[in-house]
């Protein structure tokens, strides 16, 4: 077995300038496939922004972002394919059934197929017990299940990379519980990469293989999730 | 080529897709429309009463008439601009558009089309209702009189202020008082316009010929051309943060 692992996404430098105030300042780090990078830090750290540019939301002021060996800026529309956003914020239709917004976000990623799409969703419904709600519209789901609704979305999208900004905000402990089973599972079954951008240090810990720490737009710590424990990460914020 | 072709076709379907999915959004939150033609229709009725109650017995001028059409119709545009990103960005809906592999421009365009779309649902509404409310004095318009003034008089108007709207939805969606941006940033922009229109208006329902509305026409027509040139200039600004 290698133990070479193939480095999906790179940062270099990367900067996030609002007025004279820097969100991100030179923020420098690489990922492999099939990894989990826990990024934390206290609030207004830069986390969100990080996601964000990530995601293709923001651009940075400065420095760039490889992505699969591809420059983000000259690719943003092939990279976007492959990354699925989860953000504390959703992206669902509340007014639209499951089905709907499923079959909406599908089209959106050019990968809707009529003959496979109805066997597709009922798989996922079934997976994660959405069944009977699928033809209910999404203002009707409890936070929950608009986040599983969510990892759906992300699921039949078939991406790489997956980002989280504060998937746990708002959840209560069982199901936070079963959303780290799901991402374990995603990274280990599926070959995902995960961004998981959080405030809970205990669930980053668990799941993480390597951990980002920020403090005020600036990398205070990166490291493999053995080399950095509890007390260290907390004396960051 | 070929690239090219197939590349036209996806942005296509996805245009239909993001159209389809804001009717259907729409549809769904019918409570919002009705309340703004509830406001349009009750704006015409207290205008028209109004009138009535100091010009007793006399017909509305077509220029009074085509002013308070109007009026309504610049109102009517604040809310439905309200509708196209404002919302979708307070609800973070927004970010799933843009972290997608959807262009700007096919987004905004798309946009520019539902706002067009509801705004002459609205306008075919309230204009039916002031017909039988306000009773301006027009002389009996034939078909093809009738058909120039929609086409010309309401459809390339609303093109116009359609494009002007989602600018301006777009522009305003990061500011902290947006309900202070949105109408402060649309007026300068829709103030060139409003005079062309209502003499566009007026000499159309007066029955003149369509070489009488040539330089109103071209205006429009060259102000719509800019204001979109603006759209999809600055459409990768426009919509990141």
């Amino acid at each position: 077995m290698s133990n070479f692992n193939t480095i999906l996404l790179e940062c270099d430098n990367i900067s996030k300038q609002y007025g004279f105030f820097f969100a991100l300042n030179k923020i420098s780090f690489h990922l492999d496939e099939n990894s989990i990078l826990g990024v934390i830090g206290a609030n207004g750290a830069g986390k969100t922004t990080l996601i964000k540019i990530l995601a293709g939301l923001t651009s940075p002021t400065s420095g760039k972002i490889v992505i699969k060996g591809k420059n983000y800026k000259a690719n943003d529309k092939s990279i976007k394919q492959i990354i699925g956003t989860i953000t504390n914020k959703s992206f669902l239709y509340e007014e639209l059934t499951i089905y709907e917004n499923l079959k909406f976000f599908s089209k959106l990623y050019s990968i809707y197929d009529k003959s496979t799409f109805k066997d597709k969703i009922d798989y996922y419904a079934k997976k994660f017990n959405l069944s009977n709600w699928i033809f209910e519209p999404i203002s009707n789901l409890s936070t929950g299940m608009k986040q599983k609704v969510e990892i759906i979305r992300i699921l039949i999208q078939n991406p790489s990379i997956l980002l989280l900004d504060e998937p746990f905000s708002g959840l209560d402990f069982n199901t936070i519980k079963l959303l780290v089973k799901i991402l374990i599972e995603l990274k280990e079954k599926e070959n995902l990469t995960i961004v998981i951008a959080t405030h809970k240090i205990e669930v980053a810990q668990e799941i993480s293989d390597k951990i980002l720490i920020l403090k005020r737009g600036k990398i205070s710590k990166l490291a493999p999730i053995n080399e950095i424990d509890k007390n260290e990460i907390e004396s960051y914020f | 080529m070929k690239t090219k072709k197939n590349s036209s076709k996806s942005d296509l379907k996805l245009f239909i897709t993001i159209l389809q999915k804001d009717i259907k959004s729409e549809i769904r939150q019918i409570n919002d429309i009705f309340s703004i033609i509830l406001f349009g229709i009750i704006s015409i009725f207290i205008f028209s009463s109004s009138y009535n109650t100091i010009n007793l017995g006399v017909l509305m001028p077509i220029e009074i008439f085509v002013i308070q059409i109007w009026l309504i119709i610049f109102f009517t545009l604040i809310f439905i601009m309200i509708k196209l990103f404002v919302q979708e960005k307070e609800k973070g809906t927004l970010y799933g558009l843009t972290s997608s592999p959807v262009s700007n421009s096919v987004l905004l365009i798309s946009k520019v089309v539902f706002c067009f779309i509801l705004l002459s649902f609205i306008e075919l509404i309230l204009i039916l209702f002031s017909f039988f409310i306000s009773i301006p004095s027009i002389q009996a318009l034939n078909f093809n009189e009738f058909l120039y003034y929609i086409m010309i008089g309401i459809v390339l108007p609303t093109l116009d202020l359609s494009i002007c709207g989602t600018l301006v939805s777009a522009l305003s969606m990061y500011s902290k008082n947006k309900s202070f941006v949105l109408p402060l940033l649309l007026f300068p922009i829709i103030l060139p316009i409003t005079s062309p229109i209502m003499s566009l208006n007026i000499k159309l329902l007066e029955g003149e010929l369509i070489s009488m509305i040539v330089i109103e026409l071209l205006f429009l027509m060259a102000h719509a051309i800019l204001m979109f040139s603006i759209l999809i200039f600055v459409s990768e600004e426009l919509l990141s943060e």
